[in-house]
């Protein structure tokens, strides 16, 4: 026996205003933590990349100081090369000087080039001709000079000459004292 | 006026509530944080970046002036890293003497970097000019020489006989330097 004409209505916990809700609250819930996700993402990825950049720029400082330092050294390189070829040009042109100092009338038979001084042996004429034309330069060029005289079989004179610069100077200039 | 709400409403309104409160913490306690941290991050990163570009443009300019110099040189630091050799010697200069005699080099001292090696030479010339000539070559040899005190000439026969010290340079290498790296 029917007691109302409508059908009871099903009730239901999942009604529409929950769904509503529910599915608002979904999105935002993924919204948030999606967006929580990426920010953690990005930071890690910034805090590596960041160790990464750092590890770079302290690889680079040591290339560059490791750099300079073989700049330095090549610079140095550089300088003792030029002082040693500048070195062994003068000695040439000393050479080449004292061999024209010697007049034709002289003629030697030992030098012995020293780092503070010169020693000639040779044979002369006479002492005259030494003295005028061989002792004189060498006086201008030298602060101390010593000679010896003895005679050879020929009536000639050998001599022995020995000249000495200040005890501060060299004959050219020597890098390393 | 009376309002009436039914407890199933009541109930979505609680739920909805605790789901906002969630929210609200979520936000203010993490995501916010996080954001912060996100614009630090970002911008320390940036800062180090253009502190690299710049050890990075410093880095390239030291690189192009230790190639040039290492270019505009490269004779002489061949010279200073190669060891001296009596035989290669002889062979080289040989030329310049009628006879041409190398005594053992030895080790003399250390000259800052450098291994300095002491060579004792005896040669016979038939003019001086040779020994001129000598000079120039020994400036653009395999080696860094340097001629030194005491020099001797002495005739013998129709030759001068010369004896010559010579001081030969050598680059001393501790340790190898780090490869070089161009980025």
């Amino acid at each position: 026996m029917r007691y109302s004409y409508i059908r009871p209505r099903e009730k239901t916990i999942v009604t529409s205003e929950f769904k509503l809700v529910t599915s608002f609250f979904s999105v935002t819930f993924f919204m948030l933590f999606t967006t929580y996700g990426f920010l953690l993402y990005k930071n890690y990825s910034f805090i590596k990349n960041k160790k990464e950049v750092v590890y770079e720029i302290i690889d680079l400082n040591q290339s560059i100081f490791s750099m300079r330092n073989e700049i330095a050294f090549i610079e140095n390189e550089k300088e003792l090369a030029t002082s040693i070829f500048t070195h062994n040009s003068v000695l040439k042109e000393s050479i080449a000087n004292l061999f024209d100092l010697v007049p034709e009338q002289i003629t030697l038979s030992k030098a012995t080039l020293l780092k503070n001084g010169l020693i000639l042996q040779g044979i002369t004429p006479n002492r005259d001709v030494y003295n005028f034309m061989l002792q004189a330069p060498l006086r201008s060029i030298f602060a101390q000079t010593y000679s010896s005289f003895y005679p050879a079989s020929n009536g000639w004179l050998f001599f022995v000459s020995k000249n000495y610069v200040d005890s501060n100077e060299t004959l050219i200039i020597n890098k390393e004292e | 006026m009376k309002f009436k709400i039914s407890r199933q409403h009541l109930y979505l309104l609680f739920l909805s509530l605790f789901f906002f409160i969630v929210v609200i913490f979520f936000a203010f306690f993490a995501l916010i944080p996080e954001g912060k941290n996100y614009r630090a991050n970002k911008l320390a990163l940036r800062v180090e970046k253009i502190q690299k570009q710049k050890y990075q443009n410093f880095y390239d300019e030291v690189y192009k002036k230790l190639k040039q110099l290492q270019s505009d040189n490269r004779r002489i630091i061949v010279a200073f890293d190669t060891k001296f050799s009596v035989k290669k010697f002889k062979k080289n200069y040989q030329s310049y003497f009628h006879t041409l005699s190398i005594k053992p080099y030895k080790k003399v001292k250390k000259y800052n970097d450098f291994t300095l090696y002491e060579v004792n030479a005896t040669s016979h010339i038939s003019t001086p000019k040779t020994f001129y000539k000598f000079l120039d070559a020994l400036n653009k040899s395999d080696w860094i020489v340097e001629v030194n005190f005491p020099i001797e000439f002495k005739k013998e026969d129709e030759y001068i006989r010369s004896s010559f010290t010579m001081k030969v340079y050598h680059r001393k290498r501790v340790k190898e330097t780090t490869p070089l790296k161009q980025n």
